[in-house]
């Protein structure tokens, strides 16, 4: 009865030269494919989360019609539109920033330092990232900024927050351990 | 949008209600005898809190004012006042602690914002008004109704205006929805029930300060002492204390009280209230204050209702209800949280929505009727329906500009001392019915200057 075991599941052990050759290359296309992804994946979500600090919202300044006429009262058009200007900047989301306040462990200075930086770091990760300018210690400082976002929603018992940057966590080591596959960086040292 | 009249303009208004019977006396003062053209208004600001920084970002989107002065009894906040002031302007503001520093020191000021503890309201409005200022004062007007009165006679006797922070006096959907709905369309038929609330969970009112101040932010104790605080928690709460504040239905009730009375156009005849301190148990005013006023109207009685929670921010936080045979208008602050229902049997409104007066609303569809509903009982569910349109200014800033338009002689005050008195007055009697349990037939020494 003939063997058709190795047709399914070839074994390394019995393939040709030319046969591991071809399938590292395949391996080593899916890794850098895959490096690819995540790096533009963390890339687009701190630039994005950066861009986001600076949204904020404006009403309309034309006046409704009545009757046919423009009112005089100062009602205006209701509905108002996402925009994004230097004046909206919040680092720290107003909600959660009265929460810290009240924290004990949050020292005093560190809030609005915090609440100054958190934009700009992660506008400046973003495109680091994204760009492949010292890719792996953006990566580690992006995973530090996330510890300390973590470390503040456990002050202010944010489980699901938490949660949520957990899986931010692995996935930048998935990418610092992909990293020797990294291609298209501006520069590789670092 | 000279087309859509006024349908209750002040003279209006004094005339009803003088007509009911009751005092609404006419204002001296409401605009400056003089314009002051292009030229600078010279703005003292009195007070650097909280609410201070509210009316400051408003006061930030005015053209031609110029912020001279600041005075604070509390070091970071003087700090803070001038500093934001000197961001805005480029130039520092002279920061002063006492007011009668100030006052005395400062050549040329024309208005003063006052923004300190209820209590300093009176002392402080009478202090710039005699000094020659035109003042713009938060409400409540005073802790008691004698020192609200002392402010209107200042004014009275200053010649100056006086405009008293009922902000939503001059908020735009509510002048409309007034002179426009009420008035002018008639929309609500006979307005037979109102209907308020203020709703605030316990931590937007548990107490501020404590251990977790920040050293910068604690006054000395003499400070404190010699402006009437007893320590930094009487200086931080202010508004729990009796001999401070108005608490709870001043603090917060004021501002809606104050509608119902400007929108029915007469003061009421008698308040019943009930309170207590059914979670805050040291604090010297009640944490919850339910009333009930009663109103004879030139279309019949109304009666009020208004409740003011510290302990719960359940139902909808803060809005009146006007109710009436054809239609009810529920209108707050918060653009959203205001509705406008058509009882079914009213008269048609697609032409008024076709013409832009009201905008349909979409509603959620009701619920089946559930088995233990007696259908027979129910009404038909009302249409509901919306103001045509918004604003986009913060809540404070057509207040602030009406004043200001008036000090330029441009306008008339939306709400000065007297007609806020008149308004205020019957507030001021909640607090005593609760504590009686026992309601108060109005006279005129209870409501009139």
């Amino acid at each position: 009865m003939p063997d058709f075991s190795t047709l399914s599941h070839p074994n390394p052990n019995t393939m040709s030269n030319e046969e591991t050759c071809c399938s590292k290359d395949h391996n080593q296309l899916a890794l850098i494919f895959g490096s690819l992804l995540l790096r533009l994946w963390l890339g687009v979500r701190a630039l994005q989360t950066g861009i986001e600090k600076f949204a904020g919202t404006a009403s309309s300044d034309a006046a409704i019609k009545i009757d046919g006429e423009t009112n005089d009262y100062g009602l205006t058009a209701a509905e108002s539109v996402k925009n994004y200007a230097m004046d909206h900047y919040h680092g720290v989301p107003q909600a959660l920033m009265g929460k810290f306040e009240k924290e004990p462990l949050m020292p005093g200075f560190g809030l609005p330092l915090y609440d100054k930086l958190l934009g700009p770091t992660l506008l400046i990760l973003g495109i680091t990232i994204l760009l492949g300018i010292a890719y792996r210690s953006s990566l580690f400082v992006l995973g530090l900024l996330y510890i300390s976002l973590t470390w503040g929603l456990i002050l202010i018992k944010e489980d699901g927050g938490v949660a949520w940057l957990g899986i931010h966590m692995i996935m930048i080591v998935g990418a610092l351990a992909l990293a020797q596959y990294n291609r298209l960086a501006i520069l590789k040292k670092w | 949008m000279k087309e859509l009249p006024t349908f209750l303009s002040r003279r209006d208004f004094l005339g009803r209600s003088l007509g009911t019977g009751l005092v609404l006396g006419a204002p001296n003062i409401l605009r400056a005898a003089t314009s002051g053209g292009s030229d600078k208004i010279h703005v003292a600001i009195v007070g650097f809190g909280k609410q201070a920084e509210v009316l400051f970002n408003c006061l930030k989107n005015i053209p031609g004012l110029h912020f001279q002065a600041v005075c604070d009894i509390s070091k970071s906040k003087l700090q803070r006042g001038v500093g934001q002031i000197r961001v805005h302007q480029g130039s520092a503001p002279k920061g002063y602690e006492d007011i009668d520093e100030m006052l005395a020191a400062e050549k040329g000021l024309d208005a003063a914002i006052v923004a300190t503890p209820d209590f300093w309201h009176s002392p402080h409005t009478v202090k710039c008004l005699d000094a020659g200022l035109h003042v713009y004062c938060e409400k409540m007007m005073a802790h008691t109704i004698d020192a609200a009165r002392d402010m209107v006679h200042a004014m009275e006797r200053s010649g100056k205006l006086c405009q008293i922070g009922h902000q939503r006096r001059s908020n735009p959907r509510y002048r409309y929805t007034l002179e426009q709905l009420i008035h002018g369309k008639k929309i609500c038929g006979q307005i037979v029930n109102c209907n308020g609330q203020w709703n605030r969970s316990l931590g937007a009112s548990a107490d501020i300060g404590g251990e977790k101040l920040h050293k910068s932010a604690i006054v000395p104790t003499e400070v404190l002492n010699r402006y009437g605080f007893k320590d930094m928690h009487q200086y931080m709460n202010w508004r729990v204390y009796r001999d401070l504040s108005g608490g709870p239905i001043s603090d917060l009730g004021a501002h809606q009280i104050d509608i119902f009375n400007w929108f029915l156009g007469v003061a009421p005849k008698r308040v019943y209230a009930t309170g207590g301190n059914s979670y805050f148990k040291n604090r010297e005013h009640f944490d919850n204050v339910m009333c009930l006023f009663d109103y004879d109207t030139p279309h019949g009685e109304v009666r009020a209702f208004y409740q003011v929670l510290t302990t719960t921010s359940y139902g909808a936080g803060f809005y009146e209800s006007f109710m009436g045979t054809e239609a009810s208008i529920k209108i707050s602050e918060i653009s959203h949280n205001s509705i406008i229902y058509r009882e079914d049997g009213a008269p048609n409104w697609d032409d008024l929505v076709a013409r832009g007066f009201l905008s349909r609303k979409a509603v959620p569809a009701p619920p089946p009727p559930s088995a233990d509903a007696v259908a027979s009982y129910e009404s038909a569910p009302p249409e509901a329906f919306d103001l045509p349109g918004g604003f986009n200014k913060p809540a404070h800033q057509p207040h602030l500009e009406n004043f200001f338009e008036a000090v330029r002689g441009k306008a008339t005050l939306n709400c000065d001392a007297r007609h806020a008195f008149e308004s205020e007055a019957p507030i001021f009697w909640v607090n005593p019915s609760a504590l009686s349990k026992q309601p108060i037939e109005f006279t005129k020494e209870h409501l009139h200057v």
